[in-house]
């Protein structure tokens, strides 16, 4: 009865909350991958606070043609600006960016790239809707990106439980590709596994994960 | 005799000190399993924690004391902010985290 009133005092003194998608938990890593023919990358990240994560990523990209390719190093910080924790969902503002090198088949040596973007997200246990909006700018290079997301879960789960998704997603990068990237997605989560398998309106292969270590 | 009914009220009262508690926390946020596994992980390495279950369709985590330790109500509500998540709302419950899986699982 002492523990229980404990309990009951204690539980106003409840905190403030903090983060979630492009980075793990506090003092967790995450490792994420998305692959497909003109699109690979790669990246871990480590989340130092709630809110901040830091960590090196790769990314190969290369034109619809297949006559251009960019190939870049950089180490990015993930920002949670803002979130919202609804009763049913949960709503999300992301700074995303980094500083690296980039070198291509058609410019000579390297060059400093950064790479400032926002991510905004929402998502219940049925619905996700997110939008990407990042730059790639480096001395006489001009790539940047745009992506929107939605999708839905066919039903519920448990946390025990495999959850499928649809997901399709449009993307497009300057310089890079002159069509929209349409690929619908299969997305299955089951407590730490996140996997994304599709196929592009290039009728290319495309596999993403996502792991918390 | 006496020395025998000593005994047995000793042994009652030391099962019913041990009788299993739980804090359950009610988590604004939480809405998928990917994210919420940071609650579960934080939340099973705290010491006093003996098990850890995460109801995603009703928005609770319930987490079982070890049977000599006392779970803090406000350090299982750092751990979850940590984690992403708000919590709403904390009460303690006494069972154990098998005893409200099960519940839970029957109420479906």
């Amino acid at each position: 009865m002492k523990r229980a009133a404990t309990v009951m005092a204690l539980a106003m003194l409840v905190l403030p909350s903090v983060f979630a998608a492009p980075m793990g938990f506090k003092d967790s890593w995450m490792a994420m991958g998305d692959f497909s023919p003109n699109w690979r990358e790669g990246l871990a990240n480590y989340a130092v606070t709630a809110r901040d994560a830091v960590g090196p990523s790769l990314l190969y990209m290369r034109s619809d043609d297949e006559t251009t390719t960019r190939e870049l190093a950089e180490v990015t910080y993930t920002r949670l600006l803002q979130r919202w924790n609804l009763p049913d969902a949960q709503a999300n503002v992301w700074f995303i960016g980094g500083i690296g090198a980039v070198r291509g088949n058609d410019i000579s040596g390297t060059r400093a790239m950064a790479t400032p973007g926002v991510q905004v997200d929402y998502e219940t246990t049925r619905i996700y809707v997110s939008a990407l909006a990042r730059f790639y700018r480096a001395d006489g290079l001009n790539h940047d990106f745009a992506s929107a997301r939605a999708g839905f879960s066919f039903y519920e789960a448990d946390y025990d439980e495999v959850q499928p998704w649809l997901i399709v997603e449009a993307r497009r990068m300057r310089g890079l590709s002159a069509d929209i990237e349409i690929t619908p997605m299969l997305r299955l989560v089951q407590n730490r596994y996140f996997v994304e398998l599709g196929v592009n309106n290039s009728q290319q292969l495309r596999a993403n994960f996502m792991y918390i270590f | 005799m006496n020395k025998i009914h000593l005994i047995l009220a000793l042994l009652a009262a030391s099962t019913t000190s041990f009788a299993a508690e739980s804090v359950k926390a009610t988590v604004n946020g939480m809405v998928c399993a990917f994210c919420a596994q940071g609650i579960e992980k934080r939340l099973s390495k705290m010491e006093a924690t003996k098990a850890v279950f995460v109801d995603l369709k009703n928005k609770t985590v319930a987490v079982e004391a070890k049977p000599d330790k006392t779970l803090d109500p406000k350090a299982i509500t750092a751990e979850i902010n940590d984690a992403g998540y708000d919590v709403v709302k904390l009460e303690a419950v006494p069972l154990s985290v098998a005893e409200i899986k099960a519940q839970t699982k029957a109420a479906k």
